[in-house]
């Protein structure tokens, strides 16, 4: 939120808090500035200006009736102002979104109030069913969901694809969040020693301990959890760690899927008419997968000790498809 | 000198209370702040209503008799919703799902404000959904029912849209496609530039076009090739996720080690090739020997760097 606001995100502030003081009549200075995070004396100031609008001739009782103390904002604003106003495209696609994401979670609408609730939210807006959101049901999320509410520790059955192995480990589990088609679990991983991050549906088995797993210090996790982007260790590998070697792999148009599937720090075209993709690269396990499912259409330029990468992991593979006395030639 | 916020909030509601559209001249009389006359005078309202159709007020301009000739009100359909008469339950759902959801925007707060709803803080959110500048354009377009125009792989479509869909970390748009006359699927983040959109009622589709239908949930499905039934080993290790990912009706053997082997319809032979590599060395096709046999000859290409050429 800018510092200094412009005058139409104030007005739509303003008309906010008005639609809302309109429907309980008053509310505290404080309660008023936290929902609409504004400060104290900012929201004193709109509403005091506010206290100055209304109709011509803008005699007092053409005016807004609204009180402001210190501590309360008393208002008498009638029942035009308290009514629900227009949602912009974007808006209406957000809530119906939110909404709809939520629905699409087993468990997580337990008594239908969010489905009555975008029933008539929909009703209003329009035509009915025309979103729909898919956020995957791997086999272990209603476990790991059940143990982050329950605060229950857990041993996890684990496949890393950046180590390509197998592991068993307990972890206290802290949340469990959707980032972008794929669902996490988020856990202090006794093996580690460390927070770290779990692909659900990587998780082989999930087991109670029985011990109560700590749960997140209060009001920490909003704010943690929201920069999940910005370098949360983890197994998500989307996010480049120290130990990260940047690669760079030339493609052809046909291999050009390759900026989707991975995370890329920079693209720019070749004279022969390929494209140049910077890659972070913090697993050789991942790295041969993604230089095996690009194939001729890929070539790695940089780091030297990468470039044979694609190569020998396609010979190796090779050797699962031919007879050993056919291999080599 | 009167307050930007102050004349915004007066425009409002003296633009608001009654339907006959009033001439500029009117409207300065009686809301405080404007400049005296002339050009900016002009300027300034018009500074003002693009303020207030950038927060989603739309002021409408209608002719007039008299000098001034243009008329301008708030349409009350165009500021205020239907109320939703949501209970107390229903709000909070709602709130909490707009506090859980993030759309990397503000819109589901904005969305809240105006229904009079604002938002609970401190809620740990649920899910990420990557937002595209383009989905409230094409969101509406489906509510309206009307046509979208837009560049796609380097062709222009002409689409009756009926459906978006977010899956695997991606929208799709799914609609009739007007000049193929077939069911297309599109991934929203590959259309170039912005949609063009039709007048509402526009789009008109078959009765039977079913868009849950279209979009296959599988790569290896995404596509318009001769069905093959392809049979893929899978080590022990990574078997039980490949069970669960493709689905137990699949499963046409299973080894005494602990290996399966998945039996999958394929009509994307290159995409069934990538999902097989990803799983490394813990995977192999076994059958059809035509599969088998490309993946060999992609595997040689790329292990020898051979120029052979490889169907991409």
């Amino acid at each position: 939120m800018p510092a200094r606001a412009d005058a139409g995100y104030r007005l739509h502030r303003l008309l906010a808090v008005l639609t809302w003081l309109a429907r309980q009549g008053r509310a505290p200075v404080a309660e008023l500035a936290e929902r609409f995070g504004i400060g104290p004396d900012e929201l004193i100031a709109d509403l005091e200006l506010a206290a100055c609008c209304g109709l011509p001739p803008y005699t007092p009782d053409q005016l807004m009736e609204i009180m402001v103390d210190e501590e309360e904002v008393v208002a008498n604003l009638g029942p035009e102002l308290a009514r629900p106003r227009r949602l912009t495209a974007a808006e209406g696609f957000a809530l119906a979104t939110a909404a709809r994401a939520i629905e699409a979670v087993p468990g997580a609408d337990p008594d239908g109030s969010l489905a009555r609730g975008l029933d008539k939210l929909e009703a209003v807006l329009g035509d009915r069913d025309r979103l729909r959101i898919d956020l995957g049901e791997p086999p272990h999320l209603a476990e790991l969901r059940r143990a982050v509410e329950a605060h229950e520790q857990i041993e996890l059955g684990y496949y890393s694809v950046s180590s390509d192995e197998e592991s068993v480990r307990v972890v206290d589990p802290l949340s469990v969040v959707a980032l972008d088609g794929r669902w996490y679990l988020d856990g202090y991983c006794h093996r580690a020693g460390d927070r770290r991050r779990f692909r659900v549906d990587r998780v082989l088995s999930v087991r109670p301990t029985g011990a109560a797993a700590p749960g997140p210090p209060p009001g920490a996790l909003a704010g943690e959890v929201a920069d999940h982007r910005a370098g949360e260790v983890g197994e998500a590998a989307f996010v480049p760690g120290p130990d990260a070697v940047v690669a760079r792999v030339a493609v052809d148009d046909t291999g050009l899927w390759l900026t989707d599937a991975a995370p890329t720090l920079g693209v720019e075209p070749l004279p022969d008419g390929r494209t140049v993709v910077r890659l972070a690269v913090a697993s050789t396990v991942w790295f041969d997968r993604l230089l095996l499912r690009l194939g001729p259409h890929g070539e790695v330029l940089d780091p030297p000790e990468l470039a044979d990468s694609g190569r020998r992991a396609a010979q190796r593979l090779l050797a699962r498809y031919r007879p050993p006395a056919a291999g080599g030639s | 000198m009167v307050d930007r916020l102050e004349r915004l909030t007066d425009l409002v509601l003296v633009l608001l209370r009654d339907d006959r559209p009033k001439p500029l001249r009117e409207i300065a009389a009686e809301v405080p702040g404007y400049p005296a006359e002339g050009e900016a005078r002009r300027q300034a309202f018009e500074r003002d209503k693009r303020t207030l159709r950038d927060g989603g007020v739309e002021v409408s301009a209608v002719p007039i008799e008299g000098r001034e000739q243009v008329g301008y009100l708030i349409r009350p359909e165009d500021f205020y919703l239907p109320d939703l008469d949501l209970a107390p339950d229903e709000q909070a759902a709602l709130n909490l799902a707009v506090a859980g959801v993030h759309l990397g925007d503000p819109s589901g707060r904005d969305a809240l404000w105006r229904l009079g709803l604002p938002a609970t803080a401190g809620v740990q959110p649920f899910a990420d959904l990557a937002a595209l500048p383009a989905l409230p354009v094409l969101y509406d377009a489906v509510r309206r029912r009307a046509t979208v125009t837009f560049d796609y792989r380097g062709d222009t479509r002409h689409v009756a849209p009926a459906l978006l869909r977010f899956r695997g970390g991606w929208w799709y748009l799914v609609g009739f496609d007007l000049d193929k006359e077939a069911s297309r699927t599109f991934r929203v983040d590959r259309m170039d530039g912005a949609a063009t959109v039709g007048s509402p009622g526009s789009a008109v589709m078959p009765d039977d076009f079913d868009p849950g239908a279209s979009l296959p949930e599988e790569p290896w499905r995404m596509g318009e090739e001769e069905v093959v039934r392809v049979d893929v080993l899978v080590d022990r290790g990574l078997a039980p996720l490949v069970v669960a990912e493709v689905g137990d009706s699949t499963v046409h053997d299973r080894r005494h080690d602990g290996a399966v082997v998945v039996r999958l319809e394929v009509t994307n032979i290159a995409a069934l090739r990538s999902w097989v590599l990803e799983l490394g060395e813990h995977a192999e096709v076994l059958a059809p020997d035509s599969v088998r046999a490309d993946m060999i000859a992609w595997l040689e290409a790329t292990a020898g760097r051979s120029s052979s050429p490889v169907a991409g």
